[in-house]
């Protein structure tokens, strides 16, 4: 990602606008004095941020990834919903048919942020959680081995690379 | 009114029955790693339903949107924790549970 | 519908009492880790739950603060024991 002074700025408005609707959600009043009072603060704190912090936002964020979270997130419910599904079965059954194993899996994503997300998808769907991630390796634990074969299919990790305009190359 | 309220109260009974569940796997579980998918899931899942059944039981205002933020923050918090533990334990070395070697519980 | 979200408050909080028994028990010390953890989550849902019953919109805030208690202690503690001290994990 390059940073040319037109992107920072881009960003700090998106930094700014974040700010100011979580200021609005926090006050929860529509009071003028507020709704000024968290202009200006917001404002301050983004065009302050880059010289305290030393970047903006995270270059994976652009406007294109808040746009498509809505969506995102409406799939990532609807795996939530079965992984506890899933994860209710197995509780439940007396017999506790489990056989839990550590896998590795090879991700393609690139950067911190898609990884990060990747891994609490991860984390949040069926039998699996993650335990480490090691540059590209994450390892993974998972109750049984249909977990460990729905995994590898890798529907999340391209619901992620969607997420965040990735391609998968090389 | 009254479907509201019905609506609440399938989505907070909903909520209660997965936080029993997770509750019964963090006690049934052999070991660390086993016991936190019904932590970091069913916890996710009852939580944010209880919350969304809150948000129609009291409709739209600011307070709804505050608990837009913390069933958005448990998302995140609750498959961090998780993932935290997850990663204290084995980076500590503390081996997996396997089927056949019984251990003490 | 008021008595019906008092009784989902009791249940969760009785939960989150079963739960202290991984916390006191708990083989090793990622198990109470992870104990204190859920019972977090729990009263976190439980003082959500005591703002609709009271009608008392300002704890909403108190349980925005807790939740962000809650990750950070157990961050923290579980970071803590994996470096055995304050130093930077790689």
């Amino acid at each position: 990602m390059h940073t040319s002074e037109g992107s920072i700025f881009y960003r700090k408005i998106i930094l700014a606008a974040v700010l100011f609707l979580f200021w609005i959600v926090l006050t929860s009043t529509l009071v003028p004095v507020n709704i000024v009072l968290g202009a200006i603060c917001s404002a301050f704190t983004a065009s302050v941020s880059a010289a305290i912090l030393g970047r903006v936002l995270d270059p994976q964020i652009t406007l294109g990834v808040i746009l498509r979270l809505p969506i995102f997130a409406v799939r990532l419910g609807w795996e939530i919903v079965k992984a506890n599904y899933d994860v209710a079965k197995i509780i439940i059954n007396p017999k506790l048919p489990i056989d839990p194993r550590i896998t590795e899996y090879r991700t393609y994503l690139p950067g911190d942020l898609p990884k990060t997300v990747f891994a609490n998808s991860i984390t949040l769907t069926p039998g699996t959680v993650t335990l480490k991630i090691e540059d590209d390796k994450l390892y993974v634990h998972c109750l049984a081995a249909h977990h460990e074969e729905g995994l590898h299919e890798g529907k999340l990790e391209r619901m992620v690379a969607y997420l965040f305009g990735v391609r998968k190359d090389a | 009114m009254m479907a509201r309220d019905i609506i609440a109260g399938i989505l907070c009974a909903v909520g209660t029955f997965f936080f029993i569940l997770g509750t019964t796997g963090l006690l049934r579980l052999p070991d660390v790693f086993s016991r936190l998918h019904p932590s970091t899931k069913c916890d996710t899942l009852g939580g944010c339903s209880v919350l969304i059944g809150l948000m129609v039981h009291s409709g739209f205002s600011f307070d709804t949107l505050k608990l837009l933020l913390i069933v958005a923050f448990l998302l995140v918090s609750s498959a961090t924790c998780g993932h935290a533990i997850g990663r204290s334990a084995f980076v500590k070395g503390i081996p997996i549970w396997k089927k056949g070697l019984e251990r003490e519980e | 519908m008021h008595n019906y979200l008092l009784a989902v408050a009791i249940i969760i909080a009785l939960n989150a009492f079963i739960c202290l028994y991984r916390a006191v028990r708990g083989p090793t010390i990622q198990d109470r880790v992870l104990g204190v953890n859920i019972v977090g989550t729990k009263t976190l849902i439980t003082i959500v739950l005591i703002t609709y019953i009271f009608s008392e919109v300002h704890f909403l805030d108190i349980a925005m603060v807790y939740a962000l208690l809650n990750f950070v202690v157990t961050v923290a503690v579980s970071r803590y024991l994996e470096t055995e001290g304050w130093r930077e994990a790689g």
